[in-house]
Order: structure tokens, then sequence, then C-alpha cells
């Protein structure tokens, strides 16, 4: 574990996940009787890209552009319509399910709505300790210590083991989410939209959180969400979603401050900045970009 | 530093057990900055309140419990034999000797009442617990498989629909030997009313699976049936501590109807639907022979209601806070 | 005078648990024509204040005490009746989500017609020749054959600009805006914000801009209040609130926003806020915020007394015992 730890940008060794000409697409049925598929919704529309160990591809886009069902294929919570994504080198968009089981302890994710993402009717400890009763990992000795462990890690005094979801805040209920994705050691978590829901203050914590284990545990994340600015905070490289296509990847300096893409360059002016000075100048920057984002003005 | 690319046993174990160390490290290092778990009541005390902040369910609760009491309890305290034929004591009126008078046998219809009582009871909870049985089962898979099985599962309950509630038991009835007894009952108003509970069910399912704790546990690898059996079904138990006492007023009717019409349960054994039938003869000259059974079914059916109502209520999770 | 004045609001809910006092003495003046931002997080009480000032706080809710001067009239005082006349004519509010304001089962045209014709008495013509105006003020295409689409057809970004063409049917001189483009996409959210940035200058409107977002407060508003667990911490011009906070609260929130511009944000650590906001339910007599403040410390007064809300420097007020400029002098342990 020594020399894992505190890297947390590896550009040596192997990309962890290819993602190579994803497709998804949902057929729309039409028809009284018997349904006919007439058209297709092409949430996800040939993207390609690649994380590597340790690091964080920030997943930027607007609603309906796709990033959170690109999140749902790598995971095969969706069976991808084509294309192929491979996971320690082996494509799991082909793979049945008990090949797939193994893989899931290497992959894993934290959902957006903490209060719909814990079963009310199970106690915290439970619910961190599933993923080891799922894969038949230790007894139930070591799973209530493991339980323990995690929880104090993502920062709970232990004794809340035995309670229920329904007596924490969301921020909180966040926390045990982080909780149950590194339950298994995963090498990668997708993290979809993890702080969307919550106040900024406590969104600072579960950031913070997310960073610290990242590079305790060395951990790479797909980081979906739509707030630019969360998105910098987290990201080595980062790749723009529009409409299902990936419109812009790179480096997550560079993306931020020289954007190419017309895009790219309507979101970023898009966002309000806690600054007024820089009210009058990004005003015309997005009156500028209006041509090709008509939602702009 | 490379990637591991094996996932064999033995590097598994390894990895699990650096990682179970470095959990331990990290946990000591840590603060506890999540803070402290909220003082909030439990969910079901939230709802006992709000159960009996109702009135009427309350009532209602004390309205069954009473019925329950009657049935049990009197037969055991009574001394009355239900079964001594006497006819020098036949129709007599309400006295202090005979609540509930005697009947053409001169039995005393206090007991023999609360005896029917016990047995329209309990076969009408053993029927609300094979109808749950079957519902639950029958909507869980339909709800939680979706696509063609649910739509030919869902087709084929509304097939069922179309048939009459009682023709239909007494059809069953016919063909288990004609002969009712007990269970032949309990199957036949069963048969006949575990559609809405299925229908009800499935609902349930379809609304649970789309939340995203089920599919963490998907993306953990949770099999199907843990799926439904520790995440979904757990969710459902309000609802079906509601249904309980929303089928048990139809199936109580339905058998005090059949036995009413004489296809119940055979005599010296009673329920308060056969002794409405045997009062429905002296109706005229006592008319206490049929009026008490018939109010005690209301009572139960009115009492169950209301106490399903009040469950209802107080455990819609909208009003929750 | 000023178009609005709100002077010492308490609002409370009455709980099994107690009572919460979602509001408790908040003031604040609003002139003509001019943009005040309410911003603060979850539970501070903004919604709140705004409903209390349009008499729409939904029960177990009351309005305790306080007055809502709306040119000279205190509002508060008015029944349902007069603020049913007022609320749509003279002051309009739009909300988070466009959906539960709109009725699914009747076209666009009809909603905005209705508006119209209850308050102005228009008749059917020219009640629907002022509702095509009106999409069209506020840049939706093919406006009259929109008329007759049902709300299902727009998207969130046009619904709420449907909701904006409502609000604005009759001319009203003050808009309250609930946290109107939380739900919307960022780019959707710019071309809304500029919406109602230029209909305001058009229309001479005064306007309550509601939100938790510290930059869209920056961009829109002329005036900024800050509020936390249902008081007013610190008050000021948007320029000067962000140039030079004084509350430890607003500086610890603005510290804690992610940055989309600035030198290696990827492996700084956000600075965030311990704890939680504290229970409003009998809150505590000191500063609400003394238990998460960095600056307090158990022999301050603050931890026993609430700080006064005093005007530090013109137009700028501050409610608490150490203000950043008066922290600069005396050196202060971490």
């Amino acid at each position: 574990m020594s020399d894992r730890a505190g890297t947390t940008a590896g550009r040596d060794g192997e990309p962890l996940l290819v993602v190579e000409n994803l497709r998804k697409w949902f057929p729309v049925k039409k028809g009284l009787i018997i349904d006919r598929t007439v058209d297709h919704v092409r949430a996800v529309d040939d993207i390609s890209f690649e994380i590597r160990s340790g690091e964080t591809l920030g997943l930027v886009g607007e609603s309906g552009s796709g990033k959170s069902t690109t999140g749902y294929c790598i995971l095969r919570l969706l069976k991808p319509t084509g294309g192929s994504v491979r996971f320690l080198g082996r494509d799991v968009t082909g793979m049945r399910r008990s090949e797939l089981h193994s893989l899931r302890r290497e992959l894993q994710i934290v959902f957006q709505d903490p209060y719909a993402s814990l079963n009310p009717r199970m106690t915290v400890g439970d619910i961190v300790a599933e993923p080891l009763v799922i894969h038949g990992i230790g007894n139930r000795r070591s799973r209530r210590r493991n339980a323990e462990r995690l929880l104090e890690v993502v920062g709970f005094n232990a004794e809340f083991i035995n309670r229920y979801p329904h007596e924490f805040s969301g921020g909180q209920r966040q926390r045990i989410g982080v909780a149950r994705a590194l339950a298994l050691n995963p090498r990668l978590i997708v993290c979809d939209e993890p702080v969307s829901a919550l106040d900024v203050s406590i969104q600072a914590q579960i950031l913070n959180l997310l960073k610290d284990l990242q590079q305790e545990f060395n951990l790479a994340y797909l980081f979906i969400a739509h707030d630019l600015a969360v998105v910098r905070t987290m990201s080595d490289r980062i790749a723009v979603m529009r409409r299902g296509k990936i419109v812009e990847t790179g480096d997550a300096e560079q993306v931020y401050t020289a954007p190419r893409h017309e895009y790219t360059k309507a979101l970023l002016a898009a966002v309000p900045v806690p600054d007024p000075h820089k009210m009058l100048a990004r005003r015309e920057e997005r009156r500028r970009l209006a041509a090709s984002v008509e939602e702009l003005v | 530093m490379s990637v591991q690319r094996g996932l064999g046993p033995a590097s598994v174990t390894e990895r699990r057990r650096e990682f179970e160390a470095a959990l331990g490290r990290t946990a000591e290092a840590r603060s506890q900055e999540a803070g402290v778990a909220l003082e909030r009541a439990s969910l079901w005390r939230d709802a006992l309140y709000r159960f009996a902040a109702n009135r009427a369910a309350l009532v209602a609760s004390l309205a069954f419990l009473v019925a329950l009491g009657y049935a049990y309890i009197t037969p055991w305290v009574d001394s009355a034999d239900p079964y001594f034929v006497d006819f020098s004591e036949q129709y007599r009126p309400l006295s202090w000797a005979h609540p509930f008078g005697t009947d053409q046998f001169g039995r005393d219809l206090f007991v023999r009442n609360a005896l029917g009582a016990r047995v329209s009871i309990e076969i009408g909870f053993a029927a609300t617990l094979a109808i749950m049985g079957v519902g639950i089962l029958y909507g869980a898979i339909s709800g939680f498989l979706g696509g063609w099985v649910d739509n030919v599962m869902m087709r084929f309950l509304d097939a069922l629909y179309g048939l009459p509630y009682l023709p239909f038991a007494i059809l069953t009835i016919v063909v288990l030997g004609g002969q009712a007894t007990f269970w032949t009952m309990v199957v036949a108003l069963t048969v006949a009313s575990w559609f809405t509970t299925a229908r009800v069910m499935r609902g349930q399912m379809i609304t649970l699976k789309e939340n995203d704790y089920v599919r963490a546990a998907q993306a953990l690898g949770a099999r199907w049936y843990r799926i439904v059996f520790w995440h979904l079904l757990p969710n459902t138990l309000g609802l079906i501590i509601v249904f309980v006492f929303l089928e048990l007023p139809g199936v109580i009717l339905g058998e005090a109807f059949l036995s009413f019409i004489g296809l119940g349960i055979n005599p010296p054994k009673a329920s308060l639907g056969s002794l409405a039938q045997d009062g429905y003869a002296a109706f005229q000259t006592h008319p206490y022979m049929i009026a008490i059974p018939s109010l005690a079914i209301g009572w139960l059916i009115l009492s169950a209601f209301f106490i399903a109502d009040g469950l209802r209520d107080a455990l819609d999770p909208r009003t929750r806070g | 005078m000023a178009l609005l004045e709100v002077e010492d609001l308490h609002t409370y809910f009455k709980t099994r648990a107690g009572e919460v006092h979602a509001v408790d003495g908040v003031s604040f003046s609003l002139e003509r024509g001019k943009t005040l931002g309410i911003v603060g997080e979850s539970g501070c009480g903004k919604s709140v204040t705004a409903l209390s000032i349009m008499g729409l706080v939904p029960p177990p809710g009351r309005v305790v005490s306080g007055r809502a001067l709306f040119e000279g009239q205190d509002l508060l005082q008015r029944k349902s009746r007069e603020l049913e006349d007022i609320r749509g004519r003279e002051i309009a509010m739009i909300f988070q989500d466009p959906m539960t304001s709109l009725n699914p089962t009747l076209t666009i045209g009809m909603q905005i017609t209705e508006t119209l014709r209850r308050h102005l008495k228009l008749t059917r013509d020219e009640a629907r020749k002022r509702a095509v105006e009106l999409l069209e003020e506020v840049r939706i295409p093919n406006a009259a054959q929109r008329l007759r689409d049902y709300p299902h057809r727009y998207s969130g970004g046009m619904r709420q600009r449907v909701m904006i063409a409502i609000a604005l049917s009759c001319n009203p001189k003050l808009l309250i805006a609930d946290e109107p483009t939380t739900a919307l996409d960022v780019t959707v959210q710019a071309g809304v914000l500029a919406l109602l940035r230029e209909l305001r200058e058009e229309h001479d409107m005064a306007m309550i801009m509601i939100t938790h977002d510290m930059g869209v407060v920056a961009e829109t508003s002329d005036e900024v209040i800050v509020m936390y667990a249902g008081q007013v911490v610190e008050q000021a011009g948007t320029f000067e609130l962000f140039d030079s906070p004084e509350h430890p609260y607003t500086e610890a929130l603005l510290a804690a926003l992610p940055q989309i511009e600035g030198e290696d944000v990827r492996h700084s650590r956000l600075a965030s806020i311990p704890g939680r906001p504290p229970d409003l339910i009998s809150p505590p007599p000191a500063c609400r915020f003394a238990d998460r403040c960095v600056y307090a410390s158990l022999e301050d007064s603050c931890t026993r007394v609430l700080p006064e809300l005093r005007e530090l420097r013109p137009g700028h007020f501050v409610r608490t015992a150490h203000p950043a400029s008066e922290r600069a002098a005396a050196p202060v342990g971490s």
C-alpha cells in the first residue's frame, strides 16, 4: 500500500478505464397494441475517454448531456448499445454476470440524492457493511469492525453504527454513501453529482473528504457534475459533454483557461461568478457567444 | 508503479489486508467532522402519534378490541353451553340469563354469537393473510421483473378482474368438493379477492425500484433475491399493514354472505353469517336472531375500515416531515 | 419613501417539537427600481421572509410580529381579499419550480389570459393580444402558436420565462424571485437572468432576488442581505460586500466556494465551515453563528448576548462582535 499512497495523477502505468465509441441509445416506442420502435434517444452518442490510476476525470455538462448515463454504462447498471468499456484491460460491455461480479469490487458509485441513496430500513452499519456481505468478505465480527473503521474514515464517530439514515442530515448521508462506495477498496469511483444537493458549506466538507480519500487510498474518480467550479476543484482532466457527445477534452487547467470549443466557452462564460467587478466583462462575453449557444440570451 | 492486472485470489486477499490496515490507520488519524446524529423520533413512533391523534381510528381500535374480547373471552367465562339443546328454552327474548336470547333449539345466543364471531374473525384473518401472501408474491414478481413478464402477468390479472366476485368464490367452493369447511372458505375467499393487493404491490415495487439505494445494491453486485427481500419488500411494510385492515372487511363480509346463502360453515359450528341465516326464518317474530349477528358483522367491518384509514394516514410518507 | 420597508419581521412555525423561529427579526428597505439580493443556505429563512411579506406563509406558520410597509401601507395588516388584489398587480412572485406553479391541464395561453382578465379586466381578445406580446417580451419564439401549448411542451427555461411573463403581465412595481434559476442549466440560467435584468430596466421594477448562489447575487443585485438562522447577519451594497465582507459567516461562505478561476485549485482544500446551523426551536440567545465561528472564544460577549445589527460603515450593516475590519487591529489565535 505504501508505494501506492500519495500519487494523485498517475501518469505512469496503464490506464485504468478506457472507453471507446460508447453508445447508449434508448428506443422510442409508438403503437396502439404492439409497440414499434420508431426512433432512438441518443443519450450517449459515440464518446471516448480514459482514466488513469489515481486521477480524476471531470465529466461536465448540462441536463440531457448524457453524463449520468455514461456513468451508469461504465458500471453496467445499463447495458451499452455499442462501443467498448475496458476496465483493467477487460471489456465490460459484454461480460456475463459472474465475471462482472468480481469486477464490481473495483468499480463503485456515489449517488446524487442523499435522501434516496440509502435504504431507510437498514442501519447505517448494515448499509456500509452490505458490500462485504455481498462479496463474502470476512465474518460478522470483521465486517462490523470494518464498518466502524469506514464510518470513522468518513468522519463519523463509530458509535453511530446502529442509527438509521433518517437521523442524519444530507451531508452526513452523503458521507455514508461514500463509506459504502469505499468498502470494497475500489480502484475507481464514479461520483454522480455527489454534492449537487448540498449547501455550499457542506459541499466543501464533502469535496475535501473526497480529495483526502483519493490521496489516502489512491482512488481514481469519474467526477460527474454540472457545476463547473466544483468540477474544476476536483479534476485533473476534463471532458465536456453536450447532447450525448464529448465536445472537448483536455487538462483541467487548459480547458478552463484556454477553452477551444464554442460550447465550452459558453459554459464558462455563463457561470455567475461571485465577483461583481467581472460582471460587465462576462456579460459581453456571453453576448458574443450567444450566436452558437442561443440559450445564453 | 504499475497497475495490478491479476485478479487472482492471492493478490485479492493481499490487497484486502493492506486496505483494511490502511483503513485502520486513517480512521485513527481522522477527525470526527461529520458531527452528531439528529435527535429525531423514530419513524414508527411518529406514525404512532399520528394514529393516536386520529380520533376515529382510536375509537375504531377500541371497538375492534371490544369485539375481539367478546369473541374470545365470553365463551370462556360464560357457563352457558352453546350446543345444549333445550326446547323448553326456545326463542327466549333478551334477558339477564340470555343477553342475546335463545334460538329455535334453546341454545344461548350470547355465547353462540361469540363463537360465531370467532369463526368469522379467524376466517377473516386467515383469508387476509393468504391474500397478502399471494398478492405480494404476484405483485412483487411482476413489478420487479417488469418488461414482458409484467405485461403478461398484468393482462392475466385484468382478465381475472372481469370475473364477478361472489360467483367466483361459490364456484371455488363447489370445485373444492361442495363442502364448506374452514379451509375451503379461506381458499375460496382468497382466490376471489387477491387482485387489488397484487396490483398495488406491483405499483409499489415499480416506484421503489427507481430509488438510488436499489441501484447502489445493483452496483455492488447484489442478486435479485437480495434486492427484493432486503431492499424492496421491507420498504413496503407500511403498505402491507394498511392493506391487511383494508382487506379484512371485504373478506368478513364475503364469508358472511356465503354462509348466509347456505354455502358456508355447517352446523353445529356457526359463523356470524350462518347465525344470521338461522335468524332469517324467524325474522318477523324474533328479530334479534338476525339483528345481532348482522350488527356484529357491521361492527367488525366498520372498525377494521376506520383502523385501516387511520393507519394509512399515519404511515403516509407525504405527510411525513 | 422606500418602495418596501420591512421592520423587525418574526415568523414562527408551531410544530409538535416546539416553535420554530424561521424568521427572527429581519428588517430591510428597498427603493424603487433597485434589486435586493437575499442570500443564505437552506433553512436560513430567506424564502419564509418573502412568503411572509406576501401573506403566503403556510400553516402551521404565522407572522408573529413586524411590519411590511409597501408604499407606506402595512401588508401584514391587510385582509386576504386586499392582498389578493395586490398580489399579481403590484407585487408579483416567481418560484423555483415553474411546473408546480403552472396548471398542467390548462394551455399556457389560458393561464396568462386568466391573470390578465382578473386583474386588468380585459376582454378575451385584448387579453389574448397582450398574452402574445408578453411571450414575445420574454423571447419565446413563435409566441402566437405557443399560446396553445400545454406546460409539458415547454422546457424548464421556457417555463420560467412564461412565469416571468405572467408575473409581468400587470406591470408590478416589485418582483420577488425565489430561487428562480436554481433548477435550470447554467446557460439557461444566464439567459433568464439577462432577461430579468432587461425587463427590470424597461419597466423600472424593483426586485428581490432570493438565492443560495453568491455568484447569482453578485450579478443581479444592487444590495445584498446575508441571512443565517433566521436573522440578517450582514447587509451592504454588492461591491462593498464582496470587496470587504465583515461577518465571519460571509467570509467563510465566500471561502468555501469552489472557484472557477484561480491557481492550483486542484490540489488545495476548500475552506469548509465545521458544524451545522443551530436548531431554530428555542434558539440560543447568543450570536447564532458563535459555535461555528473561528473568531469567537468562550469569554466573548457574543457567546452570551446576541450582537446588534450595527452600521459599521455608511450603508454596511453587520451583526457580529468580530467584524473583519476590527479584527485586523488585534491578532487572533486560529
